[in-house]
């Protein structure tokens, strides 16, 4: 019956709803600010008006531009390397056995513990970024990938080798198609990972672009640029990841179930 | 915007290796480590890079640390942090995820911020944290806190609306009342995904905690990475690394074996 | 003695799909002690009817009642069987069982003795403590029929509960089924879509045509009770399975 209900009132008071709770929350963030008063605390107009601010200002986009050069070099490295590997440790078992082990250590390991080693071997310049967000991205990609070899339906291999396919025949027409949809998944999930490399670098230990903004603004107590940026970096990734599904639902339609990240 | 519904971890992403241990549980493991560890020795010395220190020297400081207590406390500190902080997450994510489940409205207007903030890179609200906690262990926890919260909420969520209604529907034919329909079926039933939640809530505690301890430098493992980091000390700060791999895995195990025995019943997942 | 008077239900149109007139105008009366089989090609409407008898959802017309007292939810009268047997995953079998006397308040010692006597009697001595993804599709339909008795309802309500067995199992199902009844006597309402198993059980058999759902024939079963085991060599069973087909081919068309 609430199912009912439910229907009727989709589309305008849905809408609503959302929009009405949204303005609650801004409401209740500028009081809650107004009440504590405190350097730390900017209110909501605060916020909005610094946002605007960094918004008209070149200084934003430069860092933007600055920090993303990491993550899409990156990201892309990661997904070159990745994908490919991935797949291998899913058609040979022997490369999987020895590589396996690695694989879950990295994925446990906080990738973040790695950033130390990586600034000590390749310094504090874009090299090190770009190998850090790879670092942070790589795992994933190569997990969804194996993955997505693994879930090929042998009579589809066997299939093909009755039909005397080649070794690169296969790959071509079966393992890669067939995979396709777990690789994008895992995709998808390498850049939610890239950002989170993108940003824990330039926070903790090369203070360049966006992070050196956040580390700036707060140095300076300037509470309503700090959570003006921290908004930015918000935007950029949902708005990445919801990029990401709608590729991955273009590509894969029925691979948007499973839990998240 | 939301994340849909599935089965627990395995099915459509792969997260990490499922149940079961983290490590697959085999010969190979062995063989395969060790030989990494010849490699790395027979390398590290060949090379010689400054970054790259002998598998041997790390070992020798890692006892040392291990034996003058240096690690030890710092472990501690952040073990402490770690379970305050993932404990609130876990009962405060899966509340408001079996509230989300169960209400359609309250997902309706919340989702779009679960989403949002689960997107995120947790690490980005440690400044802010930071400026309202201060050099404090609370700074830590909330850390711990944000880094799990939201996947646990957004699994436990999925974990209700993923009961199949056919339970549903035979627990009201034999005349179940609402509050008992969800003592009973939906709470039950929604534990696969529940606990899906809940390890993956782990694996970004751990991610969490050190992300934030690298950050505030004040205590806990992280800032011993820093530390050692900063001080080119590369033996010890492998070794610290060893240690937070090593902790990494326990705790995820941990959680797996937890995840194991609760969804024992469940034949479906991986 | 259950009653339904112009009985009227309509499935609102949703995802693309036009509405559906599941029951237009359906009338029956089913006596008490009285096994009634539904049977009707998909989309005839019968199992709404069970539906409704069973007081899980709310007609747009008529009344159902049950004697005398008008429907309205579920109630202590009445137990379910499922098709796919709704079995919850994460109780064994003696929990599944006493799952209907548990919502009802009822103590645990005697709600599990209870559980445990009709375990027995389904057969399934011995399983007690299994899960259902440990036992197979009949054993868990068997669970199924025991969870239904433990509630000792005056009304067994049945969907189509052998559908999803093999033949032979099926068949096991149904003898049994009969043999428990006849120890503690029921009304039973059946949905099914197969006309042996519509003649072999029940006691009438309601003919329902799709499109819209209605009420087509009623054909009283007069082979003797209990049921020889050679059923099918009787004269009378090869008549009655043979106008039902004729009718149901019809229906198709």
């Amino acid at each position: 019956m609430l199912g009912r209900i439910n229907r009727r009132i989709r589309w305008r008071s849905q809408a609503g709803l959302r929009l009405l709770s949204a303005l609650l929350l801004a409401l209740v963030w500028e009081l809650l600010a107004r009440r504590l008063d405190s350097l730390l605390l900017p209110g909501c107009v605060e916020t909005i008006a610094a946002l605007a601010r960094l918004a008209a200002s070149s200084e934003l986009w430069q860092a933007l531009w600055l920090s993303n050069q990491a993550l899409v070099l990156g990201f892309l490295l990661a997904a070159l390397v990745g994908v490919p590997l991935g797949l291998m440790m899913g058609r040979w078992r022997a490369a999987d056995r020895y590589l396996d082990p690695y694989l879950s250590i990295l994925l446990a390991t906080p990738k973040a513990a790695l950033i130390p080693i990586v600034i000590m071997a390749t310094g504090l310049g874009l090299i090190s970024r770009v190998l850090i967000t790879f670092a942070f991205a790589v795992v994933v990609i190569t997990v969804n990938a194996r993955a997505g070899l693994r879930m090929i339906n042998p009579s589809w291999t066997e299939m093909a080798r009755s039909y005397t396919a080649t070794e690169a025949q296969l790959w071509r027409k079966v393992l890669v198609p067939g995979a396709l949809p777990a690789i994008v998944t895992g995709l998808r999930l390498g850049v939610a990972r890239a950002i989170s490399g993108m940003v824990s670098v330039e926070l903790l230990l090369v203070a360049v672009g966006i992070g050196r903004m956040i580390l700036d603004f707060q140095g300076t107590y300037n509470a309503p640029s700090l959570y003006a940026t921290v908004l930015v970096v918000v935007f950029e990734a949902v708005l990445l990841l919801e990029a990401s599904r709608w590729l991955e639902r273009r590509i894969a339609p029925w691979v948007s179930q499973g839990a998240a990240r | 915007m939301s994340s849909a519904v599935g089965r627990p971890g395995n099915r459509g992403e792969v997260t990490g290796q499922g149940r079961g241990l983290g490590l697959r549980d085999s010969s190979y493991t062995w063989v395969s480590l060790l030989a990494g560890a010849i490699i790395w020795e027979v390398a590290a010395r060949g090379l010689q890079f400054s970054f790259l220190p002998p598998f041997s020297s790390v070992l020798r400081a890692a006892f040392e640390l291990i034996a003058s207590g240096q690690v030890t406390s710092h472990l501690a500190a952040s073990l402490i942090n770690l379970g305050i902080g993932y404990g609130l997450a876990v009962t405060g994510g899966i509340a408001l995820g079996l509230l989300m489940g169960r209400k359609q409205w309250v997902a309706y207007v919340l989702e779009p911020y679960v989403s949002a903030l689960l997107a995120t890179p947790k690490l980005i609200f440690v400044p802010l944290v930071y400026a309202l906690f201060g050099l404090s262990r609370g700074t830590q926890i909330a850390v711990v806190f944000l880094s799990s919260f939201f996947v646990i909420a957004v699994n436990s969520m999925a974990g209700i609306r993923s009961v199949d209604r056919t339970y549903v529907e035979m627990a009201r034919a034999f005349g179940a009342s609402e509050r008992q329909l969800f003592w009973k079926v939906l709470l039950p039933g929604s534990l696969p995904l529940t606990m899906a939640g809940v390890r993956l809530g782990m694996d970004h505690a751990v991610k969490g905690m050190i992300g934030g301890e690298m950050f505030i430098t004040l205590f806990g493992l992280g800032a011993l990475l820093r530390r050692y980091g900063d001080r080119f000390d590369s033996p010890r700060l492998f070794a610290v690394l060893l240690v937070v791999v090593s902790v990494a895995l326990a705790c995820s195990a941990v959680v797996r074996e937890v995840e194991r025995r609760v969804t024992a019943w469940d034949g479906e997942g991986t | 003695m259950i009653e339904l008077r112009d009985c009227h239900k309509t499935y609102i149109a949703q995802n693309g799909q036009a509405a559906v007139l599941a029951l237009d105008g359906v009338e029956l009366t089913i006596q008490s002690g009285e096994f009634v089989c539904l049977l009707g090609p998909s989309g005839c409407g019968k199992t709404t009817l069970l539906k409704a008898i069973a007081g899980l959802l709310r007609l747009d017309a008529g009344e159902v009642r049950i004697n005398g007292q008008p429907v309205t939810g579920p109630g202590t009268d009445r137990a379910m069987v499922f098709q796919d047997f709704a079995l919850l995953p994460w109780a064994n079998v003696v929990a599944n069982v006493a799952f209907g006397l548990e919502l009802r308040g009822v103590a645990k010692e005697i709600r599990e003795q209870t559980a445990r006597e009709l375990i027995h009697a389904v057969g399934l001595t011995g399983f007690e403590g299994h899960y259902p993804r440990q036992l197979s599709g009949g054993m868990q339909q068997r669970v199924g029929l025991a969870r239904a008795l433990a509630v000792n309802p005056d009304i067994l309500l049945m969907d189509e509960p052998f559908g999803a067995v093999d033949a032979q199992t099926r068949r096991l199902l149904q003898e049994d089924l009969l043999s428990v009844l006849g120890r503690t006597p029921k009304t039973v309402v059946f949905v099914t879509h197969s006309m042996e198993e519509a003649v072999r059980l029940g006691d009438r058999v309601v003919l329902m045509s799709p499109r819209p759902g209605r009420v087509r024939d009623t054909v009283t079963v007069d082979l003797p009770r209990p049921r020889p085991s050679d059923l099918e060599r009787h004269p009378r069973f090869a008549d009655l399975t043979e106008y039902l087909w004729q009718q149901l081919k019809e229906m198709q068309r």
